[in-house]
């Protein structure tokens, strides 16, 4: 080959390589477009877009360590209703209060929190297109406060803690929880989310004023799958009892009873919790199908009942891994050992029991306020707030010694409601007699609805769990495990952030 | 790699036939002196002429040889060149001896070839015929213990299941750590994407068709391919045709495969008394215990309160006790046939075969069914172009499992070792029995045998290769290549089975397509000035373009167990999907040079973008550079006979890692289940935007040394390394206040350091008795060089750790059982015994990284009989394994059985000295800890396992000559016969993330076998 020919070949060679390495540095070839995402910038820019976010901040209270399982079974299993049958192994270390088991809903809520507050801030700019409606903003602003409300009710009674109870824990009290109230989309400010505690006062303060503002714009119907006036009340008189301002709940148990309508009594109560929707409930988590069940391992009906379903009450479901103990049987009147009957006495509430067929340890009497209500396997809504609650809330308000609202009359008035839509004859007591009946009532109404764990707290009282199970050890008020242990990834990544006391 | 090498030859070699007066012609075979086989390709020229010719397959010649020509010369690679005077021969037979200085092989090195002399990087080879006819269905896990620094791990035994390998060290905390796969110059997407049990996407192609494949380890090697190459490459060359008469090969193999192991556990008798002794420590009366006891076994009377404890006690002692694993754990088949046809001419060649392989797993249905087709084209169209295509096609078909791994009531894997031993298998009748006590309830011979399902992996890799020499020693070469993939299946929960029986049977269905195309433009430029200045260059573009699709569909409520297709459940149950992919390319350069082949060196350079990374970071540039020195041909050297070889070797480079999601550096909002509320629609965020997130870099420095002893008797590569890891894709912890968890970012680094040696030697060559030993080793140091944020310790990951390797483990310290109270004791900070530790008094164990390991052949040969015994060996690493945690609980916690070992050492006397705590129901003391708690149940997984023996006879020639055979080989192999460890559980060999419980083991093979050649 000619010396020229070569050259050229060697020329036209680099020409055409140049040419491939220029033509490549466009970024077309690099360009794809995700599709089953949408760029988040952009997103919350029409009605739909922000309703459908919304969803999300609601759908995160059924995550397992919210309200579809942990706040209510692992809450009771801590407390003194009973105890863990160990059939699958679940809520075993919970009941014996063994440090580390305990709730765990602190990353759930901060990214519902979050949420939130990104919900809120495209609500409060509303540059939306199409424009949404006044009532419409007003609905999505009082349901994004009311959630934020519960979620952080929900983080500080479990993390700090109540007003009022520090006394014999003021050495190990270490405030509140990070009060997040700034939308967060970048990584610099996700990086740089190091937020202290704030105090629990901070927390309060913040609750009482979201819930004041749902309560002045929030939608009075469209309950109780989504937050209306009524449940913003309610769950404000839930966080003034906690508070100890007692005056507060009062009026809002009485705004929530009016909103909400009447105590339901007797066979429809008991139906009530065979039905999909619980007519108690002002508000209640909404579980819609089989993708949003639990499953067999840790919905709350297998947590507390090892029957199959309603109609197969005898057939072997579920795991069935928390029952109730001794005392609460005899408080209830329950007694049976022929599986899917029950002896109940006066207290129609004895009705939400029934013997069930055991698994591994043997058939037992379990409750069965959750039994696939929803027709699905493993499907049950769960009660947030029923209105029971608001009788005897404003009940032990007037009941409690010191109360701004003083009134043994009133509260025995609303005590005796209750006792009798339960089917108990009325009672004429005073004093503390009177006060512990109001609990009594609360932790037989409430058992495996997760509340008396956070009764014994905000009290501060010891939890007696001798005579629950062979080897149980009560656990002191002062003992560091009645707090929740923040995520050690937390305390690691946030030098701010203070664990609590004997973690 | 000879084969290739005569391939080069042929292609480029013109027959120059022209017609001499006085001519004559000669003919002959070449043979070679080793084993007196036929040398094809050999080069014959007529001395002192250009007119030549190159023997055949048969090792044959004819040639026309010139009035006055006296010799031939006869040359080929790798042998010693030979003149041979004709003198009045017309036939002239030689033997040609092999040239251990020139045993040259040639190396693929990604977008070129190279002279394994001239390689300055860190290469392991494996040719395709150590791996020959292995009962494995995939490549990777034949790579085990065959090259040093290669380490492979199996997740499990489910036959074409996955695997873990890791080439030097493990380089990335949240990318990933496996290797690129190249199959005949198509990367492939080693992604498994199956739903319901393990399909390794490498498994499409049959062993047996693969020629070698060479590892290139550092990072100058693997430089070439820049931003996919930070955990090595590993280049798969098939089978091709060669010109020659046509060459029909047959081959089977058939066998059984069965358990390697069960595990020891508890009669019945033997698990009351431990519950009853548990229910006493507890606190239960004498009587009570007894009939708890009973009653934790489903067996207690209805009267049991009107009965004695001794008649109670009578009853436990008339429990019968069933064997479940030997119910569950079976024999299974292996089998294997094969046909390959090749041959062509000197313009166009072929290679064509076609598979079958079926393994069954040690428990039912599990196998593994395969059939390919493999078609391999050479076709030169004109003297200056060449078409290479190749394609694969393949369809392999498993029955599933119950569960890949994990602890389901239902599974076999899990469940056999840890059911309640009194528990009937079958009822007096042969039904099944269906009442089973225990937490484990459902009796898994039902489960395995009722269930049905199956996974198909359908996949065609193929190529289509033009290459076309625009000048002497430049050539354009062209390559389209695809890698597409439907992995389908089908999952069904019979209703007859608990699982089922809650919603009336499950079908759940999947359906994933993945196409994977690639294509790369090269400039291949070779030259060689001055007869000493070798130059060759090779400078290109890449492309790769890749989507995955899946859909799945479950539906429930089935009338009876015969439906069992989707369209017969009354109840649609999940529809759901997903589309994703991404798109890379890359424009390289690779210059090699070598001096007189006494130094050689070669600089790689390429820039790389990916899509997948931050609209600010697209881009990387990676660049390598490394230099070889041949000693062997300096003048100080030559005349040292004893040194046959000598080279050292020095190489820097740096590859990247783009191995993460396909969208992780943009913010999205996502829909679906875990969103929606009462019925309608819910979108919420999916992450955080990173726009600079860019590549993680790999560093990695190389010095290695090649030797050759005593005639190449002894043979080594020796190479130290250290890989530095940086600006990892990390997903960086953020703090969960944020409302997120994390997101990827280039922070912190990581270094991976060792040393690698391979040793091959010939023990005894004497008369014909030979004994050959191939040892490699490998150790490999991890640690974590730097987080973010001065951060000593991974917030929420406690395994990544400044200043010690990844998987490192950070528990509280055991400190055995308190002699006076039999209960658990672990050490405070301060190493003071305490019943219940905290997070504060947790220390370093050790990790989960093998510290060194490799393998070990030995060939013994003798006329025609060879001995293969192949071991693979691990030392070093720590794993927790959850079967063993479940079954050395005592059955304390839940109603399961235990293992003999943890019963028999059990604490049961004041004074007594052990490590297994008192049982108590429950598992933990009151105030205490479960036992398992900490370090208690890690264990070192070190092992070494006779991985493979295989007793061959090759039948001699003169005997199947007559039956128009050309070879014939028959054999008899074992796989995994023995293990040297002290491992508790089933296997020291698992990695798996759920901590090796209820993995189906793997099993040892015993399979015969025979290869016709025709």
């Amino acid at each position: 080959m000619k010396r020229r020919n070569i050259q050229t070949i060697l020329r036209n060679t680099a020409i055409l390589f140049a040419l491939m390495l220029g033509s490549i540095s466009c970024d077309d070839l690099l360009d794809v477009e995700p599709r089953t995402g949408v760029d988040a910038n952009t997103v919350l820019t029409t009605p739909d877009a922000v309703q459908a976010a919304i969803n999300s901040a609601y759908a995160r209270l059924r995550a397992q360590s919210n309200y579809g399982r942990d706040l209510l079974a692992v809450s009771d299993a801590l407390a003194d209703i009973g105890f863990a049958t160990n059939n699958s192994g679940r809520l075993i270390q919970e009941a014996r209060n063994q440090i580390y088991s305990h709730f765990t809903h602190w990353q759930n809520s901060y990214f519902a929190i979050n949420e939130i507050n990104i919900n809120l801030k495209a609500v409060t700019e509303n540059t939306l297109s199409p424009a949404a409606t006044q009532a419409q903003l007003d609905k999505w602003n009082s349901e994004l406060k009311f959630l934020r409300a519960l979620y952080y009710h929900d983080l500080v009674r479990a993390y700090a803690y109540d007003p009022g109870t520090t006394g014999p824990v003021a050495s190990q009290d270490r405030g509140g929880v990070p009060l997040m109230l700034e939308a967060i989309t970048t990584s610099a400010a996700a990086t740089a989310a190091q937020a202290p505690r704030a105090s629990v006062a901070a927390i309060y303060a913040q609750i009482y004023q979201d819930l004041n503002d749902a309560i002045a714009i929030a939608p009075t119907t469209g309950g109780p799958f989504f937050a209306t006036r009524a449940s913003a009340q309610a769950l404000l008189s839930r966080v003034a009892l906690y508070n100890r301002e007692y005056s507060l709940v009062v009026t809002q148990s009485t705004n929530a009873i009016a909103s909400a309508g009447a105590l339901i009594s007797g066979a429809a109560y008991v139906n009530g919790f065979r039905a999909t929707t619980n007519p108690e409930s002002i508000f209640e988590v909404k579980f819609q199908d089989s993708n949003e069940s639990l499953g067999v391992n840790v919905s709350m009906q297998s947590s507390f009942t090892s029957s199959l379903s309603l109609s197969a009450l005898t057939s072997t479901g579920g795991w069935g891994d928390f029952a109730p103990g001794t005392p609460l049987k005899t408080q209830l009147g329950v007694s049976g050992t022929t599986v899917g009957q029950i002896t109940t006495g006066a207290d129609i509430r004895g009705q939400l029991y029934i013997v069930g067929p055991g698994r591994g340890s043997g058939a037992k009497i379990e409750n069965v306020k959750f039994i696939s209500k929803n027709g699905i396997p493993y499907l049950d809504n769960v009660p947030v707030i029923r209105k029971t609650e608001m009788y005897l809330n404003r009940a032990e308000a007037y009941a409690t010694p010191g109360s701004t609202v003083f009134d043994e009359a009133l509260a025995l008035a609303d005590l005796n409601t209750v006792r009798a839509a339960r089917g108990l004859g009325a009672v004429a007591l005073t004093g503390a007699a009177l006060y512990e009946e109001i609990l009594l009532q609360r932790r037989l109404e409430f058992a495996f609805e997760g509340h008396r764990w956070f009764d014994l707290k905000r009290l501060g009282r010891d939890v007696i769990k001798v005579g629950l199970f062979a080897g149980a050890a009560d656990l002191a008020f002062t003992d560091s495990r009645v707090l929740a242990n923040i995520p050690q990834r937390e305390i690691d990544g946030n030098p701010n952030l203070v664990q609590n006391f004997g973690y | 790699m000879k084969k290739i090498l005569l391939l080069s030859i042929f292609s480029v070699f013109m027959l120059v036939t022209s017609a001499w007066a006085q001519e004559r012609t000669v003919t002959g075979r070449v043979t070679s002196t080793d084993d007196g086989s036929a040398l094809p390709g050999v080069n014959v020229v007529v001395k002192g002429t250009t007119q030549g010719t190159i023997t055949d397959t048969d090792g044959a010649y004819r040639i026309s040889v010139p009035a006055g020509s006296t010799a031939l010369s006869f040359s080929f690679v790798g042998f010693v060149a030979q003149d041979v005077q004709i003198g009045s021969r017309v036939v002239v037979d030689i033997q040609l001896a092999t040239d251990v200085t020139q045993l040259s092989e040639v190396v693929v090195t990604g977008y070129a070839s190279i002279d394994k002399r001239q390689i300055s990087g860190a290469i392991s080879s494996v040719k395709g015929s150590t791996i020959e006819n292995l009962p494995l269905q995939s490549f990777d896990r034949a790579l085990q213990g065959r090259a040093a620094g290669v380490l492979v791990q199996s997740n499990n035994g489910i036959p074409g299941g996955g695997v873990s390998i890791r080439i030097r060290g493990t380089g990335s905390i949240s990318a990933g750590n496996t290797p690129l796969y190249i199959v005949d110059g198509v990367q492939i997407n080693s992604t498994d994407n199956a739903n319901f049990t393990q399909s390794n996407p490498l498994a499409f192609l049959n062993p047996n068709d693969i020629a070698s494949m060479e590892v290139l380890k550092d990072a100058a090697s693997a430089a070439i391919y820049g931003a996919q190459a930070a955990n090595g490459v590993v280049i798969i060359t098939t089978k091709k045709g060669k010109a020659g008469k046509p060459v029909i090969n047959f081959s089977a193999y058939t066998g059984v495969s069965e358990p390697i192991k069960l595990l020891d556990v508890l009669d019945s008798q033997e698990w009351y008394g431990l519950r009853r002794e548990a229910r006493l420590n507890s606190g239960s009366s004498s009587f009570d215990a007894t009939q708890l006891a009973l009653n934790d076994m489903g067996r207690r009377p209805a009267n049991f309160a009107t009965l004695t404890e001794a008649e109670l006690l009578a009853i436990a002692d008339g429990l019968p006790t069933y064997d479940w694993q030997k119910e569950t754990f079976s024999t299974g088949k292996v089998s294997n046939y094969e046909v390959s046809f090749s041959g062509g001419d000197d313009k166009n060649k072929y290679y064509i075969s076609t598979s079958y392989n079926r393994q069954d797993a040690i428990i039912k249905p599990v196998n593994f069914e395969r059939g390919t087709i493999k078609m391999d084209l050479t076709n030169t169209l004109s003297p200056k172009l060449k078409l290479v295509t190749s394609l694969n096609l393949s369809t392999f078909k498993q029955d599933i499992p119950f569960a890949v791994s994990g602890s389901f009531l239902g599974s076999p894997a899990f469940s056999s070792s840890a059911v309640l031993p009194h528990n009937a298998i079958y009822n007096e009748d042969g039904s099944y029995n269906t009442s089973i006590a225990g937490v484990l309830n459902q009796n898994v011979i039902q489960v395995l045998n009722q269930n049905t399902g199956y996974q198909r992996t359908n996949q065609a890799v193929g190529n289509m290769t033009f290459t076309y020499d625009i000048m002497k020693g430049l050539n354009f070469r062209s390559l389209w290549g695809l890698d597409y993939r439907i992995v389908q299946g089908e999952s069904y929960r019979d209703p007859r089975t608990p699982d089922g029986a809650a919603v009336r049977g499950r079908n759940s269905q999947q359906s994933n397509w993945n196409v994977n195309f690639i294509s790369a433009q090269t400039f291949n430029y070779n030259k060689t000035f001055n007869t000493v200045h070798n130059v060759s260059a090779v400078a290109g573009f890449e492309y790769r373009s890749e989507t995955n699709e899946q859909l799945t569909a479950a539906s429930t409520g089935f009338p009876t167990f015969q439906f069992r297709t989707l369209s017969s459940g009354a109840v649609d149950e999940a529809v759901d999907g997903f589309w994703t992919g991404y798109h890379r390319y890359g424009i390289f350069a690779q210059a090699n040079y070598d001096y007189n082949k006494k130094y050689a060196g070669t600089v790689t350079i390429r820039r790389d973008g990916s899509s997948r990374f931050g609209t600010e970071n697209r881009y990387g540039l990676f660049t390598s550079i490394s230099g070889a020195w041949i000693l062997k041909e300096e003048n100080f050297l030559k005349d040292v006979d004893f040194v046959t070889d000598l080279k050292v070797r020095a190489s820097y480079g740096e590859t990247g890692n783009d191995a993460i999601g396909n969208f992780p550096a943009v913010a999205l909002y996502t829909g679906g289940a875990a969103a929606n509320y009462n019925g309608t629609p819910g979108i919420r965020p999916a992450g955080i935007a990173n726009l600079s997130l860019g590549w993680e870099t790999n560093q990695t420095v190389n010095f290695g040394v090649d030797f050759g002893l005593f005639n190449n008797r002894i043979t080594s590569a020796v190479d130290i390394y250290r890989r530095t890891s940086k600006d990892l894709l990390l997903q960086q912890p953020t703090p969960w206040l944020s409302g997120y968890d994390n997101y990827f970012a280039n922070v912190g680094s990581l270094v991976n350091q060792g040393v690698e040696v391979e040793l091959n030697g010939v023990v005894v060559d004497a008369a014909g008795f030979n004994w050959k030993v191939n040892f490699n080793f490998a150790y490999n140091e991890n640690y974590v060089s730097e987080l973010f944020g001065g951060l000593e310790e991974l917030p929420g990951n406690t395994s990544v750790r400044v200043g010690h390797s990844l998987g490192t483990y950070f528990v509280n310290k055991y400190a055995g059982v308190n002699p006076a109270t039999g209960r658990p004791m672990w050490d405070d900070i301060n190493g003071n015994p305490v019943y219940a530790p905290t997070a504060a008094d947790r220390y370093l164990l050790g990790n989960s990284l093998p510290e060194f390991y490799g393998g070990l052949t030995n060939t013994f040969s003798y006329k025609g009989f060879a001995l293969d015994l192949f071991f693979n060996y691990e030392y070093g690493r720590i794993t927790p394994d959850a079967q063993v945690g479940f079954l050395r609980e005592n059955g304390t916690r839940l109603t399961l059985n235990a293992l003999q070992e943890t019963h028999d050492e059990r604490w049961t006397t004041p004074g007594q000295i052990t490590n297994i705590p008192r049982p108590v129901v429950g598992g933990a003391e009151v105030r205490g800890v479960g036992v398992n708690t900490g370090d208690v149940n890690f264990w070192k997984a070190d092992f070494i396992r006779l991985k493979q023996i295989t007793l061959s006879y090759n039948f001699p020639a003169s005997l199947i000559n007559r039956a128009g055979l050309t070879n014939a080989r028959a054999y008899v192999q074992g796989i995994n016969l023995w293990t040297y460890s002290d491992y508790l559980g089933y296997d020291p060999e698992f990695v798996d993330v759920n901590n090796g419980s209820g993995l189906l083991p793997q099993s040892k093979n015993y399979t015969v076998g025979i290869q016709l050649g025709f």
